[in-house]
């Protein structure tokens, strides 16, 4: 404790007042001499010994009265150490549990429970233990502590998940959660040790020490050799009637084994095979089920092995075959019969996704059911009047998108529609010079691994002038913008400063037009963000829905997102195998989740390398900076100062009250005898 | 006014007050001053031996003041003969005093105090009467102790042998008694000062071989007002002057029931006197000397 005004200290004097009050003003004494007491009776109440202690009790508290007044002046602090605070003899024992999902395998986890119960029964006097668990992401299970039974109930719930283990990655984990101490540092380490958890390079499952504390490591295996493991590592709709499954040897020696596949679609068993697969070391062994029919729409395959093996859950896998029509998209134009609609068109109708074009004319169009649609073309963007522009500006801010090429409409315009590109003075147009492709952006999903683009002959453009506000995805000679996104609110606004009548550029005949439609659809649509067989602890991208509202519904069935989450989440983590369902308006999609396949490789770390990884760790002592230092909760941090004046106030409070309650009872003790 | 009763309005009488002789530091001149107002304040009576009319002669014994010797007779007989006057009575007043530590209770005076200013007072009287004076000081032991003589100088030695005395110690009755009934074997009178804290049967069969040997036996019983009346406000532990016991005693006891105990020892004790043909003198330390004077000439000429 300290004192932060100690000068007050000399107010302590002040209690001589009521000793001597007590002690020496008294006229009260203590016993009384007599004759004789041979008469006498004695008192049935000890009356004299309770009033005595009274007086004493009321002296005590006049006198607490004025040390604590004092006390309350000094501001008195208490420096306490943080919770879990640890001296230079302590060792600090870091349990770190692996539950990835190989941990599932017969009873390795059981195993791994035990040995983190042992060690916390191993604790010594100085010793505290915290405890993290280790799959696709470190966590940390309850504050360090010294008592054992308090491990033992942070091991109780734990259990393995269907998280990646990745060893270079949890060492680097462990660096952001443990912090500085003035602990010396155990790093126990359970697990299976698979070989396909190690680290890419050995150096990034050192860890590292700083201050020079000690830091060593301590590997405790839950078994001893290989596994052998069979999973099934693929299904594949090859045909629209023939799924082909890959059934992978996972060991490190090549094996062969009986099994039986069987096809559910749907929650419905469709097929069952039996046969003989022979798999090398690290091998994939094929069978293809014949006639399978689909139903129309997301479809749900589960293709499970059987007899299953020790880990269990990687024999079922889970896909989805998305077996539904061509996606509908509307082609506005003010000319039905142009060649331009008949380019759109054949482009879309001939992409491997498939779209089925409504053509639909400007000067009629119904702007009320663009809703239904996630992207929509117009040949030319010129075309439009203001009022229309007006509502594909609302459509594209509320997350829809559109694909647009300028015409003859354009020209003479001061601005592009909806987009509001400037158009500049005067009509860019050759006969004798033609523009030239000079950059393309092939970063842009639209115009990934597309070729062609440099072939174009384009012999007029607008010239259109963009603020910073636009991307230009490709560009032509003299600065001038080929092809334009930007994004309007939620929405996208894709731009091509071309005719689609093979007028102003040969672009609608080249064969790059057809794969940028059709990349350019899978954008627009955001089906490129729409992975449908994840892998667990991945994260699905929630931009799919064109702008409306959707949920997402986990395997289980919960909903995942609340109702302002339904507009503003981007992503969520699929933490859980099986089938997530997204739900929007007028669509209904699944997404696969299976645990990571590198998990089912049961091939453990060499005992060599496993033992390099201890002794390497233990030499490192005193010698890199401190990593690992301490836990968060261990932290080596200034002691926390405590105020208890108010506590003392309080105090203060209950004396003054105790002592005018004993007074007045003093008081009226000698007023009834009087 | 009755002989012995006292009037604050007359002055010799008014030295008789206790709290007034407490301002004199010499116990003799204490007794002067008591027994001459005293006597002042009485008629010349012949019954009380004051008067110097002769009765007649007595032969002269070991114990007399030799001044008392008729010469004349002396040299016409060769015998000495002692003349007595009217109220003389021949007789041998022996004083035991309590000194136990309960005498010294008191808060102007103590009992011991009132108790010297008695004894003194007794003994100046008795020399007076040409009588025989010895003491007897004691608590549970014997402390000082003078046989009963008439000669020249007893009465200054007796009152020297009360001045020395202390409170002190217990109370151990039978000791003065049994000492006395031993080594005194004339008749006389015998005044015994104490505050009586003790067994009134017990007391009884020290006294009654005093009573059965011829001796009188006077007994002033000496209390402080305090003590037959106390009043205290509160709750009071009480220690013991004598043994240093404590005890807690409540104020409504010693208002109700205390005085009551106290009145039915002083009753008791009387008739223990009673019952042995002794005389009991209650006295408040607070009462004047006259009374207790009044009482031993009034006892001694009943016993004469």
């Amino acid at each position: 404790m300290s004192l932060l005004s100690p000068l007050f200290l000399f107010a302590l004097l002040g209690i001589a007042l009521p000793i001597w009050l007590h002690r020496l003003q008294t006229n009260a004494t203590e016993r009384e001499k007599f004759s004789s007491i041979m008469f006498m009776e004695q008192s049935q109440r000890r009356i004299h010994i309770q009033r005595k202690l009274k007086y004493l009790i009321l002296m005590a508290l006049r006198i607490l009265f004025l040390v604590l007044l004092v006390l309350a002046f000094t501001k008195p602090v208490f420096f306490v150490a943080p919770e879990g605070a640890v001296t230079e003899d302590t060792t600090h024992h870091i349990i770190v549990i692996d539950t990835s999902f190989s941990m599932r395998e017969g009873d390795s986890f059981d195993q791994a429970i035990r040995l983190a119960e042992g060690l916390a029964d191993d604790l010594g006097a100085d010793d505290i233990a915290s405890l993290y668990t280790a799959s696709g992401s470190v966590e940390t299970i309850g504050t360090a502590t010294a008592d054992p039974a308090l491990i033992r109930g942070g091991l109780r719930d734990l259990e393995a998940d269907y998280g990646r283990l990745d060893i270079g990655a949890m060492v680097s984990a462990l660096d952001s959660l443990i912090t500085s101490s003035q602990a010396n540092f155990i790093i126990h380490f359970i697990s299976d040790f698979q070989q396909s958890g190690q680290a890419m390079r050995f150096a990034d499952m050192i860890p590292d020490v700083i201050n020079g504390r000690p830091v060593s490591l301590s590997i405790h295996p839950v078994k001893a050799e290989d596994v052998p493991n069979w999973s099934v590592a693929s299904v594949e709709i090859t045909t629209v009637d023939s799924v082909r499954v890959g059934i992978k040897n996972n060991s490190a020696a090549d094996q062969s084994a009986e099994k039986t596949l069987s096809l559910s679609i749907n929650d419905i068993e469709q097929q069952s095979l039996t046969e003989t697969f022979a798999a090398p070391a690290d091998g994939i062994s094929y069978l293809t089920f014949e006639n399978v029919l689909f139903e129309e729409g997301d479809n749900r395959l589960d293709v499970s092995a059987s007899p299953s093996d020790g880990l269990l859950e990687d024999d079922t896998r889970h896909t989805v075959f998305d077996n539904s029509p061509p996606a509908p998209v509307i082609l506005l134009s003010s000319d039905l019969e142009s060649l331009a609609v008949t380019y759109i068109t054949t482009a879309l109708e001939t992409a491997p996704r498939g779209y089925e074009v409504e053509l639909q004319n400007i000067n009629d169009f119904d702007p009320r059911i663009l809703q239904r649609y996630p992207w929509i073309v117009v040949d030319d963007i010129g075309a439009i009047n203001d009022s229309l522009a007006s509502e594909l500006q609302s459509y594209v801010e509320a997350g829809g998108a559109i694909l647009a090429a300028v015409g003859e409409r354009a020209l003479g315009q001061a601005n592009i529609p909806v987009g509001e590109q400037t158009i500049g003075g005067g009509l860019t147009f050759s006969r004798t010079t033609s523009y030239n492709i000079q950059r393309v952006n092939s970063a842009h999903p639209v115009l990934d691994g597309s070729v062609g683009w440099n072939n174009l002959a384009i012999s007029r453009v607008l010239p259109i002038e963009v603020d910073n506000t636009n991307n230009v995805l490709i560009n032509l000679n003299d600065n001038i913008p080929f092809l334009i996104e930007r994004n309007i609110g939620l929405g996208r606004f894709l731009l091509l400063n071309t005719d689609l009548n093979n007028t102003w550029s040969d672009l609608p005949v080249k064969p790059v037009f057809v794969s940028f439609i059709a990349e350019a659809a899978r954008h627009l649509s955001n089906e490129e963000l729409l992975v449908k067989e994840q892998t667990i602890n991945s994260f699905l991208q929630l931009g799919q829905s064109g702008g409306a509202s959707g949920q997402v519904y986990d395997p289980s069935g919960d909903s995942l997102l609340s109702l302002a989450d339904t507009t503003q989440a981007q992503s969520i983590q699929l933490s859980e195998t099986g089938y997530y369902r997204i739900v929007t308006l007028g669509r209904d999609i699944l997404v696969a989740v299976n645990p990571d396949p590198r998990e089912s490789d049961l091939s453990i770390m060499d005992a060599q390398a496993l033992q390099n990884w201890e002794t390497m760790v233990a030499g490192s002592t005193g010698n890199m900076e401190l990593v690992n230092g301490v836990a968060v909760n261990l932290a080596e941090e200034e002691p926390v100062a405590i105020e208890i004046w108010r506590v003392l106030l309080i105090l203060l409070a209950v004396i003054v009250i105790s002592e005018s309650s004993l007074g007045n009872r003093y008081l009226r003790f000698n007023i009834g005898t009087t | 006014m009755r002989i012995g009763q006292t009037d604050n309005k007359n002055a010799p009488t008014r030295l008789l007050d206790p709290s007034v002789l407490s301002s004199l530091s010499n116990l003799e001149l204490v007794a002067k001053a008591v027994v001459e107002g005293f006597v002042m304040g009485l008629h010349r009576s012949p019954k009380y031996g004051f008067s110097q009319e002769f009765v007649e002669y007595r032969a002269y014994t070991d114990g007399d003041d030799p001044r008392h010797i008729d010469w004349n007779v002396y040299s016409r007989t060769d015998k000495t003969f002692i003349k007595l006057f009217k109220g003389e009575t021949n007789s041998h007043l022996m004083l035991l005093l309590d000194t136990s530590a309960s005498m010294g209770f008191g808060a102007t005076h103590t009992k011991l105090q009132y108790g010297k200013y008695l004894a003194a007072s007794l003994a100046y009287l008795a020399s007076r009467q040409h009588d025989a004076i010895g003491a007897m000081i004691f608590n549970d032991e014997i402390v000082q102790y003078r046989p009963p003589t008439s000669k020249s100088g007893t009465l200054h030695g007796v009152i020297h042998t009360l001045d020395s005395a202390d409170a002190v110690e217990g109370t151990a009755m039978h000791k003065p008694f049994t000492r006395f009934r031993e080594h005194v074997k004339k008749r006389g009178l015998v005044a015994v000062i104490s505050d009586f804290y003790c067994d009134p049967e017990a007391l009884m069969a020290y006294v009654r071989p005093l009573a059965l040997h011829g001796q009188d036996v006077i007994m002033f019983h000496l209390l402080d007002p305090d003590e037959l009346n106390p009043n205290i406000k509160e709750s009071t532990l009480y220690e013991d002057m004598e043994s240093g016991e404590l005890i807690e005693v409540d104020p409504v006891f010693m208002k109700q029931d205390y005085p009551q105990r106290i009145k039915a020892h002083i009753a008791a004790i009387e008739k223990t006197a009673k019952g042995m043909n002794a005389d009991h003198v209650m006295l408040n330390t607070n009462d004047p000397l006259d009374r207790a004077l009044h009482s031993y000439l009034t006892f001694r000429e009943k016993r004469a």
